[in-house]
C-alpha cells in the first residue's frame, strides 16, 4: 500500500501538474472552439512565457513580474500571429491550421535557440516555505499554481457569462453566422480570443518555468500532454479542458507512485478509452465542421 | 499501346531516378528513394481520403524497430527483417485502425500524433532495456550478406529499394484505377452519398489506413536496414510533421507528388543543415509559407502546364501548325 504522506503530496503535485495543463491547453480549446483551426503554436507562447520569465527574472530578481511579462509577451505573439497568419487560413480546411501551426511551433523552437540559445535554463522558486497538510510537508509554489489556474477558470467563466464580448465569443462558439449577422465584428472577437489564449499560453508556461528546467524544446515536449489534455476534455469546452487537465495531471502523478513508466503510458491509455466510449471526449460537442 | 501509356510515366520517373544517381552522392539517392515511400503513405491518406495524419513517424518506427529488433537479437537476414516489418506495420494498423478511422479528421491528426509520442516514450524509456534508450540499437555488422541484391552493400541496396518503390509506385496507380481508388476519393468528397450508395466508409477508410501505414512501415524497415541503426529519434517529434511537408510540397494527392517532394525536401534540409545550424527556423516558417502560398504543391503547379505542353506538342505534330491559336 502507498504511504498516505507519499498520496498526499502525490495528489498535490498531481492537481498543479493539472492546473498547468489547464493553462496551456485552454487557448486551443478556446480557438477551436470559436475559430474552429487547431492552433498549436499556443505550446509555442507556453514556451516563450517560460523563456520571458526566466529573462525578466533573472534581471528584476521577482519571478512574479517575469510570468506578468510573459504572459503580455504572449498575449502580443498571439496577436501578431493571428493577424499574420491565421487571418489567411480561417477560410480554409481544419487541418490547414494544424499543419501551418505546427511548422509555427517548429520555427519558434529556432527562435528561441537564436535568442536564448541550447542550453537549459534554471528559474528560482519564489517561494521556498513548505506548508503542513495533514502531517504532510507541501510546497507553497504548488498550492499557489494551483490557486492561480483555478482564478483564471474563474476569470474566464466571469469572462464568457457577464461579460457582452464574452457572450459574444459564447454565442459564435455555437454559430458564427449568426453572430455576424447581429452585426457583431466576428474578425475582432476572433483577435480578442487569440490574446487571450496567447497570454494564457504564456501564464502556464511563466509558472511552469521555476518546477521544470526551461529549454527549447520544452513546447514539443509537452506536446503529447496538451493532445491528451483536450482529446479528452472534448475540443472547444473550456469546462472538459480543466476537469480533464486534473485528471491527466492525477493519472501523471499517481501513475508514477505506483509504478514510474505508468506516467507517460497511462494517459494514453485512458484516452484510448475515452475516445472509445465518447469519440468527441467528455465535454465535447458533436458539432462538426463549418 | 494502352500497356504503353499506363507504365510509361512511370518508367520515365524512375529513369530519371536512375539518372539521378549518377549525378548525386549515394546516401542522397538512397534518402531520397526511402523517403518517396515513406511520404506514399501520408500522399495516399491525405489525397484520397482526406485524412491527415500527424502520427507517421509511429508507424515508421513500427517497421524500424521491429526491423531491427529480429536483427539485433535473432537473425542476420536482411530480407526477413523487411518482412517483419512490413508484418509488424499491418499488425500495429489492423489493432489501431478500427480506433483511429472512426473518428473525425480533427481529432484523427492529434491521436495518431499522440500515438508517435507514446511510442517515442516507449522506445526511449519503458522498453529501455531492449532498444537501449537514445543510444539506439546499432546492428550494421550483424547483417550477413543477403543473395541476389547484398543488402549490406550501399550499392546494391538502391538498386533494391528503387525496384521495391517502383512496385509500390505501380500499385498506386494500380489503385487508382480500381473501384476501390474511386470509392477512396468518394469518401473524401462526401460520405453521405457514399453510404447511400451501399458502401461502408468506415471499411474505406480502415483499408486505406492499413495500406498507407504499412507503406509507411516498409519505409521504416527500409531505413533500419539501409542505417544499421534505429533509435528513438525516428519517431520524435520534431520530425512528425516531415513527410507531411513532402507530401504538400510535392503536392497532396498527384502520383509524383512523393517523389518530387522528396527531391526538394531533402535537398532543402541538406543544403540549409549545412549553410545553418538553426535549420528548424527555416523548416518551420518554410512550412507556414508554403501553406499561405497555395496548396498545390511543386508537381500539383507543373503537373497542368506539362500537359499543356504536351498536347500542343502533339498537335504541333499532327497539324503542323502550333495547336495554341488554332485549336
Amino acid at each position: 500500500m502507498i504511504d498516505p504522506h507519499l498520496l498526499a503530496s502525490g495528489i498535490i503535485f498531481g492537481l498543479s501538474m493539472g492546473s498547468i495543463f489547464f493553462l496551456m491547453t485552454i487557448g486551443l480549446s478556446l480557438c477551436f472552439g470559436l475559430m474552429r483551426v487547431i492552433s498549436l503554436d499556443q505550446l509555442l507562447y507556453y514556451a516563450i512565457g517560460a523563456y520571458v520569465t526566466y529573462s525578466l527574472s533573472m534581471v528584476t530578481g521577482s519571478l512574479w513580474l517575469g510570468v506578468l511579462g510573459g504572459a503580455a509577451v504572449g498575449g502580443i505573439a498571439g496577436f501578431a500571429v493571428e493577424r499574420l497568419v491565421y487571418l489567411r487560413i480561417y477560410q480554409r480546411d481544419i487541418t490547414f491550421s494544424m499543419i501551418t501551426s505546427f511548422g509555427m511551433l517548429i520555427g519558434g523552437v529556432g527562435i528561441i535557440k537564436y535568442f536564448w540559445g541550447l542550453v537549459p535554463r534554471p528559474v528560482p522558486v519564489p517561494i521556498t516555505v513548505q506548508i503542513d497538510i495533514l502531517g504532510t510537508a507541501v510546497p507553497a509554489y504548488r498550492l499557489v499554481v494551483i490557486a492561480i489556474a483555478l482564478l483564471a477558470y474563474a476569470g474566464i467563466w466571469l469572462f464568457l457569462n457577464r461579460t457582452i464580448v464574452g457572450k459574444a465569443i459564447r454565442a459564435g462558439i455555437e454559430d458564427v453566422e449568426h453572430v455576424e449577422g447581429l452585426g457583431i465584428n466576428v474578425s475582432r472577437l476572433f483577435t480578442v480570443t487569440f490574446i487571450i489564449a496567447g497570454s494564457l499560453s504564456a501564464l502556464a508556461g511563466g509558472l511552469h518555468a521555476p518546477l521544470i528546467m526551461v529549454d527549447p524544446q520544452m513546447g514539443l515536449e509537452v506536446l503529447a500532454f496538451a493532445f491528451m489534455v483536450v482529446i479528452i476534455g472534448g475540443l472547444g469546452s473550456i469546462k472538459g479542458t480543466l476537469v480533464s487537465g486534473f485528471l491527466v495531471g492525477q493519472v501523471v502523478s499517481l501513475g508514477s507512485l505506483v509504478y514510474a513508466p505508468l506516467a507517460q503510458m497511462a494517459p494514453f491509455a485512458i484516452m484510448l478509452l475515452i475516445l472509445l466510449l465518447k469519440p468527441t471526449g467528455l465535454y465535447g460537442s458533436p458539432l462538426l465542421k463549418r | 499501346m494502352n500497356v504503353l501509356r499506363w507504365w510509361g510515366g512511370l518508367l520515365l520517373a524512375f529513369s530519371l531516378l536512375v539518372l539521378l544517381r549518377v549525378f548525386l552522392p549515394l546516401p542522397f539517392a538512397n534518402e531520397i528513394v526511402i523517403f518517396s515511400i515513406y511520404a506514399m503513405g501520408c500522399n495516399f491518406l491525405l489525397g484520397r481520403i482526406g485524412f491527415i495524419s500527424f502520427g507517421q513517424p509511429a508507424y515508421l518506427a513500427v517497421g524500424a524497430y521491429a526491423a531491427a529488433f529480429y536483427l539485433y537479437y535473432f537473425g542476420a537476414n536482411a530480407y526477413i527483417g523487411l518482412l517483419i516489418g512490413v508484418a509488424a506495420g499491418l499488425l500495429v494498423s489492423f489493432v489501431v485502425g478500427p480506433l483511429f478511422v472512426r473518428l473525425r479528421s480533427d481529432y484523427f491528426a492529434l491521436v495518431n500524433l499522440a500515438l508517435a509520442v507514446i511510442i517515442y516514450y516507449l522506445m526511449q524509456k519503458v522498453l529501455a532495456d531492449i532498444t537501449h534508450g537514445d543510444n539506439g540499437l546499432w546492428f550494421l555488422t550483424n547483417l550477413s550478406a543477403t543473395p541476389v541484391l547484398d543488402l549490406s552493400s550501399p550499392n546494391e541496396f538502391f538498386i533494391f529499394a528503387l525496384a521495391l518503390a517502383f512496385v509500390v509506385w505501380a500499385f498506386y496507380k494500380y489503385l487508382d484505377d480500381t473501384v476501390y481508388g474511386a470509392c477512396c476519393l468518394a469518401t473524401k468528397a462526401n460520405e453521405d452519398k457514399l453510404r447511400f450508395l451501399g458502401y461502408s466508409n468506415f471499411r474505406i477508410r480502415l483499408l486505406a489506413f492499413v495500406i498507407a501505414n504499412t507503406t509507411t512501415a516498409l519505409a521504416g524497415a527500409l531505413y533500419a536496414v539501409y542505417l544499421g541503426f534505429v533509435s528513438p529519434e525516428i519517431t520524435s517529434p520534431m520530425r512528425a510533421a516531415d513527410p507531411v511537408v513532402v507530401t504538400l510540397l510535392g503536392g497532396a494527392g498527384t502520383l509524383y507528388g512523393p517523389l518530387v517532394g522528396s527531391i526538394a525536401y531533402t535537398g532543402m534540409k541538406d543544403l540549409v543543415s549545412k549553410a545553418v545550424g538553426n535549420w528548424e527556423l527555416i523548416i518551420g516558417f518554410g512550412l507556414v509559407f508554403i501553406m499561405l502560398a497555395g496548396e498545390k504543391g511543386i508537381w500539383g503547379t507543373l503537373e497542368p502546364i506539362l500537359k499543356k505542353m504536351l498536347s500542343r506538342a502533339r498537335i504541333f505534330a499532327v497539324t503542323g501548325r502550333d495547336g495554341a491559336d488554332n485549336p
